[in-house]
C-alpha cells in the first residue's frame, strides 16, 4: 500500500519534482566531476606535472656529498662512482612502484664534435628515449624521455634505443655547425685529439630549453660504448606520482629518525615523495635518492589548490540543491496539506506520513544523483580529453558515495518540510475553513 | 499496533468488560471549548447510545462543527469531560488518541477529502492500511455497500460528487467503528445525490452503527432518533 502510493504520489506535482531532481542532479555532476578530477586528475596533474621533470634524482652515494672549495668541487670520487644499469628494474619493485611512472637513467661524457674542420668541445649524453626494461615479474615496462619529458621536442625522428650510431643534436649545437636532421656528424670521444672516433647518423634535432640544446643526446648503450663504460650510468631520474606534503612529510625530511615508529609507518606507506625517494635508496645500494623539492612541492599546491576549489563550488551546489528541494517540498507540504490532514485523521502515525513523503524526496534524490553521475562522467571525460588528452577514470566508488550525498542532501532539505508536516492539523485543513 | 491493543483491551476488558456491556458510546459533561475570547461551545452534555442515530443541528457558527472535531479527537476541550466508548480520553496523549480515532471512529466530511491520486478502491484500502492490514476483498465489499464496486478503479476527479461522498462513506465504515461522525455530508450534493446518502445512513443505522450527523435540513434531521440542538456553543431546548 505505502508502495503503491509513493507510487502514485510521486507523478502528482511533476514538474516540481523535475526542478528538484534538476538540481539534485546538478549538484551530483559537480561532486562526480570533482571525484574523477580530484581522484584521478591528482594522478592526472602528477602526471602532467612530471612530464616537465622527474622529481626523484638517484646518484652514487658519494656524489650526494659535494666537497665544495672555494666553488670547486674537490670530491675525489666526483665522477668515478657509477650506478649500474642492471639495477634500474629493483626501482619498480618497491612498495609504491606503480606510483613509479617514469624511469630515465644518464651518462655524460666530454666529447669533440668534428664537422669539415671545426672541432667543438661538447657533451655527450645517453639516455633511454624509448626503451623496453625487462622486469622479472612481468612483461616488462617501457620508459625513457619521450614519454617523460614531453617538452623534449625533436624535428626529425627519435633513435632507435638499440642503435649504436644514431643521435640528437641540440639546436644550439646544431646552429653553430650548421647541420640538420639527415647528416652525419662525427664524434670523438674525450677532450683531447687521440680519442676514439665514431660516425654518427644526425636523426633529429633537439629542442628542451636546456643544456641538452648544446649538446649531442645518444640512446645509453651507445653513450656506455663511447666511454668504455658498459652497463654503467651516472644518474637515474625518477618520475614520481606522489601526494602533497604535509607535517608528517616536512618532518621526515630531517630523517626518517626523526620519526616515531608509528609516524614511520604511515609515512613510508604514504606516496610521499620523500617516503618514495627512501625506498628507493633501500633497494638500491650505496644510493643517494633525493627529492627534487621545488618540481615536487609544486605538484602537491596545485593538486591541493584544484581540489580546494572544486571542493568550495561542490558544497555550495550542495547547499543550493539543499535549499531547492526544502524550497519545493514546503510548496508540496502546503498544496497537498489537506491530504496530510486526512492522512493524520485516519490515523496515519507520523512517521507513515514522514516516510511518504521523505519517500518521494529520496527518490527524487536518487533520480537526480543518478542522472548527475551519468553528467558528471560527461564531463570528466570533456575535462580530461581538453586538458590531458585522455579519457579520465570514474571509479566505481563514486555511484554509491554521490547517491549517498545525493540522498542526503535531499533528507537535509526535508528537514524543515519535516517540521510544517508534523505542525499540520487536521482540523485547521479538513473543514475548509482555512 | 502495541498501544492500540493495550488501550482498546485496556478500556473494553479490564474496565468495561466486552465492548458491547457500554452502552453509551459518547458521554459528555460540560464541554466547553474557547478560541481565545470566543467561546464555541459552553456546558454542553449528552451522551448517545450503541445504535442510535442523531442529528446535530443549529445555526451557521453556532458551535456544530467544534463539537465534532472534539467527538472525533481532532480537538481538545478546554472544559469537561469525553467518555468515548467507555474510555475518559481526555487524559490521553496526542498518539494514544490517535490510535483511538482510527479503531473507534469513521468520518465523513462535507468536502468529501479523498486522495486524489489513488483510486475509490484504494482511497476505501488507505483507512484500512491506517487501521491495520489492507484488504482488497474486504474493501471491495464495503464499496459494493455503498453501491460504487463497479466505479472501483476510478480515481475521484472522475466520480460525481455524490459518489465520492458514497466512496467516503465506505471508507469510514470499513474498519467497523464504534462511532461514525458526519459534518454535513450533503452540504455539497445535489438534492438526489443527499436522498441516497441519506438513505446509505438510514440503512446502517439498521445494520446497528451509531451515527452523529450533523446537518442544516430539517427534513434530514426529522429522519434520525434523535435531534441534538446548539444555539450559540449551548443546548437548546
Ligand atoms: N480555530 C478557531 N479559532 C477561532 N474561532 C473559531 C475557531 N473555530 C471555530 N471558531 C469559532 O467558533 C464558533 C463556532 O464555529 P463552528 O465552525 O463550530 O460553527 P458551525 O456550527 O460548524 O458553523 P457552520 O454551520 O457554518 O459550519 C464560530 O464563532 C467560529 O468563528
Ligand atoms: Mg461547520
Amino acid at each position: 500500500m505505502v508502495l503503491r502510493m509513493l507510487w502514485r504520489s510521486f507523478f502528482e506535482g511533476r514538474r516540481r519534482k523535475i526542478l528538484a531532481a534538476a538540481t539534485v542532479a546538478l549538484a551530483a555532476t559537480l561532486i562526480t566531476t570533482l571525484f574523477a578530477l580530484s581522484v584521478d586528475v591528482g594522478d592526472k596533474m602528477a602526471k602532467e606535472m612530471t612530464s616537465y621533470g622527474s622529481n626523484i634524482r638517484v646518484t652514487p652515494k658519494a656524489d650526494a656529498m659535494p666537497l665544495l672549495i672555494g666553488g670547486v668541487d674537490y670530491n675525489p670520487l666526483k665522477g668515478r662512482d657509477y650506478l649500474n644499469e642492471r639495477d634500474l628494474p629493483k626501482i619498480k619493485d618497491i612498495f609504491w612502484r606503480n606510483n613509479i611512472v617514469g624511469l630515465v637513467p644518464r651518462l655524460a661524457l666530454p666529447a669533440t664534435a668534428e664537422i669539415d674542420g671545426t672541432a667543438l668541445r661538447i657533451s655527450v649524453t645517453g639516455t633511454y628515449f624509448d626503451h623496453l626494461l625487462p622486469l622479472p615479474s612481468d612483461e616488462g615496462y617501457r620508459t625513457g624521455v619521450r614519454d617523460i619529458n614531453r617538452f623534449w621536442q625533436v624535428e626529425g625522428t627519435w633513435p632507435d634505443d638499440a642503435s649504436e650510431s644514431q643521435a640528437l643534436v641540440g639546436s644550439r649545437l646544431a646552429a653553430r655547425l650548421g647541420v640538420v636532421a639527415g647528416g652525419t656528424l662525427r664524434l670523438r670521444t674525450g677532450d683531447g685529439a687521440d680519442g676514439p672516433l665514431r660516425t654518427v647518423a644526425i636523426a633529429g634535432i633537439l629542442t628542451t630549453g636546456g643544456e641538452e640544446d648544446d649538446g649531442v643526446t645518444v640512446p645509453l648503450a651507445m653513450a656506455q660504448a663511447m666511454a668504455g663504460l658498459p652497463g654503467r650510468i651516472q644518474s637515474i631520474d625518477v618520475s614520481a606520482l606522489t601526494v602533497p606534503e604535509n607535517d608528517l612529510a616536512r618532518k621526515a625530511r630531517r630523517g626518517p629518525e626523526a620519526l616515531s615508529s608509528e609516524e614511520y609507518d604511515k609515512w613510508y606507506c604514504t606516496a610521499y615523495v620523500g617516503s618514495i625517494a627512501h625506498q628507493i635508496e633501500e633497494v638500491l645500494a650505496d644510493t643517494s635518492a633525493r627529492p627534487i623539492w621545488q618540481v615536487a612541492a609544486g605538484e602537491g599546491a596545485v593538486i591541493t589548490r584544484i581540489q580546494m576549489l572544486l571542493l568550495v563550488v561542490s558544497a555550495a551546489a550542495i547547499a543550493a540543491a539543499a535549499m531547492c528541494v526544502s524550497a519545493l517540498m514546503n510548496t508540496t507540504v502546503l498544496e497537498r496539506a489537506r491530504e496530510i490532514g486526512l492522512m493524520k485523521a485516519l490515523g496515519a502515525a507520523p512517521w507513515e506520513i514522514h516516510l511518504l513523503f521523505v519517500g518521494e524526496a529520496v527518490i527524487v534524490g536518487l533520480i537526480g544523483g543518478a542522472l548527475g553521475i551519468l553528467a558528471g562522467y560527461a564531463v570528466a571525460q570533456g575535462v580530461g580529453w581538453s586538458v590531458f588528452q585522455s579519457g579520465v577514470d570514474v571509479r566505481p566508488i563514486t555511484v554509491p558515495v554521490v547517491l549517498a550525498i545525493s540522498v542526503i542532501t535531499v533528507l537535509a532539505g526535508s528537514i524543515l518540510p519535516s517540521r510544517a508536516i508534523a505542525a499540520l492539523l487536521p482540523v485547521e485543513v479538513l473543514h475548509g475553513r482555512r | 499496533m502495541t498501544v492500540s491493543n493495550q488501550l482498546t483491551s485496556d478500556a473494553t476488558s479490564s474496565r468495561f468488560g466486552s465492548t458491547e456491556q457500554g452502552r453509551m458510546v459518547i458521554d459528555i459533561r460540560g464541554l466547553g471549548k474557547r478560541f481565545g475570547a470566543v467561546a464555541a461551545l459552553q456546558d454542553v452534555s449528552f451522551d448517545v447510545q450503541r445504535g442510535e442515530f442523531i442529528a446535530i443541528m443549529g445555526p451557521s457558527g453556532s458551535g456544530k462543527t467544534t463539537l465534532l472535531n472534539i467527538l472525533s479527537l481532532l480537538d481538545r476541550p478546554t472544559e469537561g469531560d469525553y467518555h468515548l466508548d467507555g474510555i475518559a480520553v481526555a487524559s490521553l496523549t496526542e498518539r494514544e488518541q490517535t490510535v483511538i480515532r482510527r479503531e473507534k471512529i469513521g468520518l465523513v466530511f462535507q468536502q468529501f477529502h479523498l486522495i486524489p491520486y489513488l483510486s475509490a478502491l484504494e482511497n476505501v484500502m488507505l483507512a484500512q492500511h491506517y487501521h491495520s492490514v489492507a484488504d482488497r476483498e474486504e474493501a471491495l465489499e464495503a464499496l459494493e455497500h455503498v453501491g460504487l464496486a463497479q466505479r472501483r478503479d476510478h480515481l475521484p476527479s472522475q466520480l460525481s460528487g455524490g459518489e465520492q461522498q458514497r466512496v467516503c462513506i465506505a471508507r469510514a465504515l470499513i474498519n467497523a467503528p464504534a462511532l461514525i461522525l458526519a459534518d454535513e455530508p450533503t452540504g455539497n450534493l445535489d438534492a438526489d445525490n443527499e436522498g441516497l446518502v441519506m438513505g446509505l445512513l438510514e440503512r446502517l443505522r439498521d445494520e446497528g452503527r451509531t451515527i452523529v450527523l450533523v446537518t442544516h435540513n430539517p427534513d434530514l434531521g426529522e429522519r434520525t432518533d434523535r435531534i441534538v440542538r446548539l444555539q450559540h456553543g449551548r443546548l437548546a431546548s
